[in-house]
């Protein structure tokens, strides 16, 4: 099931951005207000709820024991996990994981991941036995689009307050957590770069591109949707306006 | 696994190819009998197949959409296509793969000629040697061409990636694996566009930039490749 | 004003056929000044008009259309056809029968019954792709007997031949009667199966080699020997 937009809203959008202007009063290379509450969740190590525009996401981070992969026996494992709940948006029906959740997990994941923003190396508690595993589970409340964003940015709040069992098997002072990579999404809308597209923006762009860059500005992921495409200027403009959108949200995390 | 120390060694990667330099490539069109179109990849030691049924009628109506037709993807690893056996059934990693596939070649298809209709496109790796996705879109463009589905160009696709600080072409799968970047790519070569951008490691400005020029220039010879493809297929019965 | 490629030369998807002020159908499409292909096909170039004639792709119905249809569900008035495309046809009893039917006195299922194979031709074809049939010429309605083939609806130009010439080949040769309908299906009648065999093979022949020349001489040279050579 998909919701239709109609296409009075469609060419109205469409119409908005050829004079630079957004249905919410933004700038195209505006953000919406994100704010992050942390430590929201008693029952997890670590939690998160970011706002994101309308859009509500909600990660809780549990450290829990775990078996090491066979090659890297002293290493954490990481599991990010996303859900986009039935509540979140008329179009999401209970039942198993829609693609879209997927992608959102997998690209929240490579971000963390690929930035080595956790020190799993740190994670070992009995080599080739038991290891922590640091499970980061995305629940999305409410649609408005930024998806990923959100949960991306709600993930790292999340580790960031992340407090360590109160177990014999922690040695560490604290949650190792070393880099903070977030993810910006730029879609194209009549062959213009809009930053943080809400659902409706979602709707009619051609097509998006999420960019996840660290402190640095190094891009530690990359994921393109939608069935449009890019040039290699876009590429390059989309770049800079994610790394610069990426330190106006990192600044949020303290 | 013994794992290398470096990964490019004077100059040479490890199977002695140059930074630049595409792996054995091979493809053929029209290579099943049911399907509408089909072809079959060789890239390295991945052997993949894509098959596309369509246009065809649309079920459940509902999903129909009055003006154009549904493009449909299912990328699929047969289980013993890689050395740990992959378990039967989509798991989240091909499901990701099926969805930017479908969005890497539906730019180039004029859905609008064909309401309430669907488009199947199945790719099914047999052999896994870094790379599938890539491969993949490639037999798909091709089949998608041999179906007769009208399109403004093909679609071809490569990796590019970052492996002890040097930006290469077509990924192997030590590279992939102990690699710093891993870059799937997808363009449509005539408009010189990009329909599939994928990355996960570390790249700075700089080296993006890099890496998607190598990646257009890497296209060329699979486009080159892909079009005789098609041409091969009518052309050995004309000497008949 | 310039033509990229020669005549009958075999073009991809994406393929710059020609460049400049150009009549284009079929098979091209055009961006700014230049024509491309849209698909794996033949150029077709006659003066100042291009096409490429696709060699593989699906029927799409088009008013005036020959078809073979075959019954796959019937409502209150009238029948759905397959016809071998992404779209089904559409035959009311009353285009069946030619008159009006009084649908309270009569039980349509006296007429058309599933898996019954019709010949009609397009009435109309909407936007949203729906399509009616309709019987009027002779010979139309439900076929009985004969033999069906399907081939690829692209072939079916070559199997009618440049006016009619290969169709002619094939009857004069075969001694039998085709209905070739533009969807890929064709009837074959023969007073006996040994001819029969012989108009298929001879139309299996075409789709297989439809994308070369001289075709209609080495179908016409190997029904010749079909019929001496054979038993």
């Amino acid at each position: 099931m998909y919701e239709i937009i109609s296409s009075v809203k469609r060419d109205y959008i469409i119409d908005l951005v050829k004079q630079g202007k957004r249905s919410d009063g933004r700038a195209l290379d505006q953000l919406r207000d994100a704010t992050i509450e942390m430590g929201v969740l008693k029952t997890a190590n670590g939690s998160a709820k970011v706002k994101l525009g309308k859009t509500h996401v909600l990660v809780g981070v549990k450290l829990m024991h775990a078996e090491p992969f066979p090659d890297t026996p002293d290493s954490g494992v990481l599991i990010v996990n996303a859900e986009l709940l039935p509540m979140a948006s008329p179009t999401f029906e209970p039942g198993p994981p829609r693609v879209e959740a997927i992608e959102v997990a997998r690209v929240v994941d490579r971000g963390i991941r690929e930035s080595e923003a956790i020190d799993l190396d740190k994670l070992g508690i009995k080599s080739g036995e038991d290891v922590w595993s640091v499970f980061v589970d995305i629940d999305v409340l409410d649609h408005d689009g930024g998806l990923i964003d959100a949960a991306a940015l709600a993930a790292i709040a999340a580790l960031t307050n992340a407090k360590p069992p109160a177990e014999e098997d922690w040695k560490l002072p604290e949650f190792p957590l070393s880099k903070k990579p977030v993810a910006v999404t730029i879609a194209k809308i009549d062959d213009k770069l809009v930053v943080d597209p809400c659902l409706d923006e979602e709707r009619v762009m051609e097509a998006r591109l999420t960019i996840t860059t660290i402190d640095d500005g190094s891009i530690c992921a990359m994921q393109k949707g939608g069935a449009g495409h890019f040039t290699r200027e876009e590429l390059q403009q989309a770049y800079e306006l994610a790394s610069a959108k990426a330190t106006e949200w990192r600044a949020k995390l303290g | 696994m013994d794992e290398p120390e470096k990964l490019i060694v004077d100059g040479k990667r490890l199977d002695g190819r140059a930074p630049e330099e595409l792996r054995p490539l091979k493809i053929q069109a029209g290579v099943l009998e049911r399907a509408d179109g089909s072809a079959y990849v060789e890239l390295g030691n991945n052997k993949v197949f894509a098959a596309v049924y369509g246009p065809r009628e649309m079920h459940p109506r509902h999903d129909q959409e009055s003006d154009k037709a549904v493009l449909r993807c299912r990328y699929s690893m047969a289980p013993f296509s890689v050395d740990d056996r992959k378990r039967p059934g989509p798991d989240r990693r091909s499901m990701e793969i099926s969805k930017v596939t479908k969005d890497a070649l539906e730019p180039v298809l004029f859905l609008e000629l064909y309401p309430r209709s669907v488009i199947d496109v199945f790719i099914e790796v047999l052999q896994a040697d870094a790379g599938t996705r890539t491969a993949g879109i490639n037999a798909a463009a091709v089949a998608l061409a041999d179906a007769g589905v009208p399109m403004r160009d093909l679609v071809t696709s490569v990796a590019v990636g970052k492996v002890d600080d040097t930006i290469v072409l077509d990924l192997m799968k030590e590279e992939d694996q102990l690699g710093q970047t891993d870059m799937p790519i997808a363009i449509v070569p005539r408009k010189k566009v990009v329909t599939l951008l994928q990355m996960d490691g570390h790249f700075t400005k700089e080296e993006f930039r890099q890496a998607v020029d190598l990646a257009f220039v890497g296209c060329e010879k699979i486009y080159e490749a892909q079009r005789q493809a098609l041409k091969e297929k009518y052309a050995i019965k004309e000497g008949e | 004003m310039m033509i990229h490629v020669k005549n009958r030369e075999v073009v991809v998807p994406g393929q710059l056929v020609a460049e400049g002020d150009y009549r284009y159908s079929e098979g091209t499409f055009r961006e700014k000044d230049k024509i491309y292909s849209a698909v794996v096909g033949l150029a077709d170039v006659k003066g100042d008009q291009i096409r490429v004639i696709p060699l593989q792709g699906r029927y799409m119905p088009h008013v005036g259309d020959l078809v073979v249809g075959v019954v796959i569900d019937s409502h209150k008035s009238g029948w759905i056809l397959d016809l071998n495309s992404p779209y089904s046809g559409n035959l009311f009893v009353s285009e069946l029968v030619h008159r009006k039917v009084d649908l309270d006195q009569e039980d349509i299922s006296q007429y058309l019954g599933m898996g019954d194979v019709v010949l009609a031709s397009v009435k109309e074809v909407s936007e949203r792709m729906r399509v009616l049939l309709e019987t009027m010429d002779r010979g139309m309605g439900q076929i009985k007997g004969g033999k069906m083939v399907e081939i690829s609806p692209a072939k079916v130009p070559r199997v009618l031949g440049r006016k009619g010439s290969m169709l002619k080949v094939i009857e004069e040769r075969t001694g039998c009667t085709l209905a070739v309908g533009q969807n890929g299906r064709i009837i074959i009648w023969g007073d006996n199966p040994q001819q029969v065999n012989l108009a298929v093979e001879a139309v299996l022949m075409i789709e297989r080699e439809a994308h070369t020349s001289g075709l209609t001489d080495r179908v016409s040279l190997m029904l010749e020997k079909e019929k001496s050579g054979g038993i």
